[in-house]
């Protein structure tokens, strides 16, 4: 059973990734506040009894689902669906497209911190930010569980509710889709 | 991940390695960002964590209350439960006696049916006349005719 400090200790490590991610998702702060707070009691008050190592994957999972039981309360399943199910796009073709090279240039560009050019490096990770914040909402949940909470390809499926393989394939095209993304944007050599 | 062990010496990363390095990269980048998020929202959450940490509490006590605990009396110790035997007793009673009276409701309608079919069968084999001339359509219509 997890202690009073292991719960406290978990949700601190968690909450600021878990209300990024439900604000991607719903695209309203307050409302992302709410469904995390939401999600934390639950956890709080239905998984105490649990060992302190199973709480990540279920707090993972009650946040996924408090997410959608929030869409549906705003009636927009439809639209939702719509862009869940959106797997493939006009952007989504990029199997010949260099992440390599988009790799090293985000690193150079990004990854050796550049004491004088602090404001640059902000609106760059404003730009990251956004531009996860734009793709279709499967490949963006798929992508923070998976680099983000760090789950495994199984864990991540099991949160989603989908097969490993839809997992894969939507981080391979979330990546696909930010490296070009940032590359048109500039953030590129 | 799999990991292909023939491209231990290759210069060129794999696909997967690939993606996941940059999937790894952008998340970093993210994590900066949710760091450094104002102060207001900060606030609400440390307000949502408490409010989660209270609920805990209040759960573990109910699992408490609810588990049995074990009473010393004198040297001895017994397993007690806070609602009592008695509450418990009490409220499976009427349970009890509804069951027991559909019970023996059904058991005297079956012993009313016996003893009627049984009436019937001792007057059929008490009387002159064979059962088998019931079966008689020709006594049948004799019988008939005498009723009008």
């Amino acid at each position: 059973m997890a202690t009073d400090k292991e719960l406290s200790d978990f949700l601190k490590s968690v909450e600021k990734r878990a209300f990024k991610r439900t604000a991607f998702a719903v695209r309203d702060d307050d409302s992302a506040l709410d469904i995390v707070q939401d999600s934390m009691i639950r956890l709080a008050e239905k998984y105490i009894d649990r060992p302190a190592a199973e709480l990540p994957l279920l707090f993972q999972r009650i946040l996924s689902n408090a997410t959608m039981d929030w869409f549906r309360r705003q009636k927009v399943r439809n639209a939702v669906v719509h862009n869940f199910s959106e797997f493939s796009g006009p952007g989504d073709d990029d199997g010949e497209f260099d992440i390599l090279e988009m790799l090293d240039g985000i690193e150079g560009n990004i990854g050796t911190e550049s004491a004088s050019d602090s404001v640059s490096r902000d609106q760059i990770l404003q730009l990251i930010e956004r531009e996860v914040g734009e793709l279709p909402a499967r490949q963006r949940e798929a992508f923070l569980l998976r680099y983000w909470e760090e789950l495994d390809v199984a864990e991540t499926a099991s949160v989603m509710g989908c097969s490993e393989g839809s997992v894969k394939t939507h981080c391979s095209r979330a990546v696909h889709a930010l490296a070009k993304a940032l590359k048109a944007k500039g953030i590129a050599p | 991940m799999t990991k292909n062990t023939n491209q231990t010496f290759s210069p060129v990363p794999d696909r997967d390695g690939l993606e996941a390095r940059f999937g790894v990269r952008v998340a970093s980048m993210l994590g900066e960002r949710a760091q450094a998020t104002a102060p207001d929202i900060s606030e609400r959450l440390r307000f949502a964590r408490e409010q989660a940490l209270v609920r805990a509490q209040a759960a573990r006590q109910v699992q408490t209350a609810a588990a049995p605990v074990v009473v010393g009396r004198g040297r001895t110790a017994v397993l007690a439960n806070p609602l009592g035997w008695w509450f418990k007793l009490g409220s499976a009673a009427p349970l009890a006696l509804l069951v027991l009276g559909l019970a023996g409701i059904a058991h005297v309608h079956e012993k009313a049916q016996i003893a009627a079919v049984a009436e019937v069968d001792a007057a059929l084999l008490a009387d002159d006349l064979p059962p088998a001339a019931y079966t008689d359509p020709g006594f049948a219509e004799y019988l008939k005719t005498v009723r009008e």
